[in-house]
């Protein structure tokens, strides 16, 4: 029992150590190459930014988490099918029930914007990437369709697109062959910053009340933050050390 | 001998076809010397709405204008930079714009901008399998209720536009 708890722990920080080797290799193959800054990180004079929301399952209805899917699929353009063994997946409705008192509640699951995805360890054309702002994104120039990244995903947040598509949005492109995800509604986040409002907050959010509240985690002054100081938030799955940047209050 | 004899029909029309077929490509040579590049046409790619000006002189944008997307493309999905002016969207926003009642141009029609020169230059080029392949109505040009960013509509609206009857 004690050799696999040790293994659990050990695991992200062999990951870490190996992942530091490689940076620091291609650091001096090619200074800049692993540097992926992304705008809002460079209008922030270098902060460290590290997106996330945190999910409160108590103001959440079942309703709300319906208008978080309807508010994505609007957004982005995707929709649900009659097939649904291959329907697109950005965000979708769990329930939670317990057996004992019938309580039931609802969750929207998406990307959980990992820190140490198991996407981007197990894509073999480095499509499957983390940005430095830590949103995790398919980049579809070169993705090649293999699916790897659906397999590594302990949160099934991923879909491929098994159709020929017409009337995509300009601000989501998505084509036949890939694989996509939840980007974070990134488009606004690169438009707005910290001001930013992902469609499935802007859904359910109602003045102070926000069930979904975006913000930088890294960030200690951040309304995010404070409220995670304060109230505390579950990582999904927190055993695997994968450190999501998506948390959950109320469960 | 009898092989000789039946097969002497077969010869005549033979030759009968073969001066017909010699003719008219005489006619048709005839018809070319008159103008230098018979049925090739030259594309002529619609002007933009707004024709006062490119990101770059049209020289430079006929060579080079894959460069800059490609460059863009990575820039943008990999660093988040949007606000480049080589973006494909704003591309589209001039040269194929949404407008409130016209007929959408799609890529796979010839009158397309960008199809227009790719078809006669033999380009195939797969863009628009994910891309939109038109722009969006601007603010002053519709009536239609835009998001907070006067850039971007709503895809409700969007849908709307390109299919009238579909309601969402």
């Amino acid at each position: 029992m004690s050799t696999e708890l040790d293994n659990i722990e050990l695991r992200p920080a062999r990951r870490r150590f190996l992942k530091g080797a490689a940076a620091l290799a291609t650091t001096l193959v090619a200074p800049g190459v692993m540097l992926y800054k992304t705008g809002q990180a460079a209008n922030d004079n270098g902060k460290s930014i590290r997106w996330g929301l945190v999910i409160d399952s108590n103001a959440m209805s079942e309703s709300d988490v319906d208008a978080c899917v309807s508010a994505c699929q609007r957004e982005h353009g995707w929709k649900t099918t009659a097939n649904s063994a291959t329907d697109a997946q950005w965000v979708r409705k769990v329930s939670l029930r317990d057996a004992e008192s019938g309580h039931q509640r609802f969750l929207p699951m998406m990307c959980q914007h990992c820190d140490n995805p198991p996407c981007v360890d197990v894509c073999p054309t480095g499509a499957s990437f983390k940005r430095a702002d830590g949103i995790v994104l398919v980049n579809r120039h070169t993705c090649i369709g293999c699916r790897y990244c659906m397999m590594a995903c302990p949160y099934k947040a991923r879909s491929f697109i098994h159709e020929v598509l017409r009337d995509q949005l300009p601000v989501a492109p998505r084509g036949k062959g890939t694989v996509e995800s939840c980007t974070l509604c990134v488009h606004r986040i690169d438009r707005d910053g910290a001001d930013a409002v992902p469609a499935c907050a802007e859904a359910v959010n109602r003045g102070d009340r926000k069930a979904i509240l975006f913000g930088n985690l890294n960030d200690p002054q951040s309304e995010i933050s404070q409220r995670l100081r304060q109230l505390g938030a579950l990582k999904l799955r927190a055993d695997m050390g994968l450190n999501p940047g998506i948390r959950y209050q109320g469960l | 001998m009898r092989l000789r004899l039946s097969s002497l029909p077969l010869f005549l029309v033979l030759g009968v076809l073969l001066s017909a077929a010699l003719s008219i490509c005489g006619v048709n040579a005839a018809d070319q010397s008159a103008s230098s590049f018979g049925q090739i046409v030259i594309p002529a790619p619609a002007k933009p709405v707004d024709a006062s000006h490119c990101v770059e002189p049209v020289e430079v944008m006929r060579r080079d204008h894959m460069k800059f997307l490609k460059h863009q493309r990575d820039t943008t999905v990999l660093q988040g930079e949007r606000d480049s002016k080589y973006s494909l969207v704003g591309c589209m926003n001039c040269h194929n714009p949404t407008t409130a009642n016209e007929e959408v141009i799609r890529y796979e029609n010839p009158k397309h901008f960008c199809s227009s020169c790719h078809s006669y230059a033999s380009v195939k080029i797969d863009c628009f399998e994910c891309h939109a392949d038109r722009g969006l109505v601007s603010s002053q040009q519709s009536n239609l209720t835009l998001n907070s960013d006067s850039r971007q509509l709503t895809a409700q609206t969007f849908n709307q536009k390109l299919d009238p009857s579909r309601v969402d």
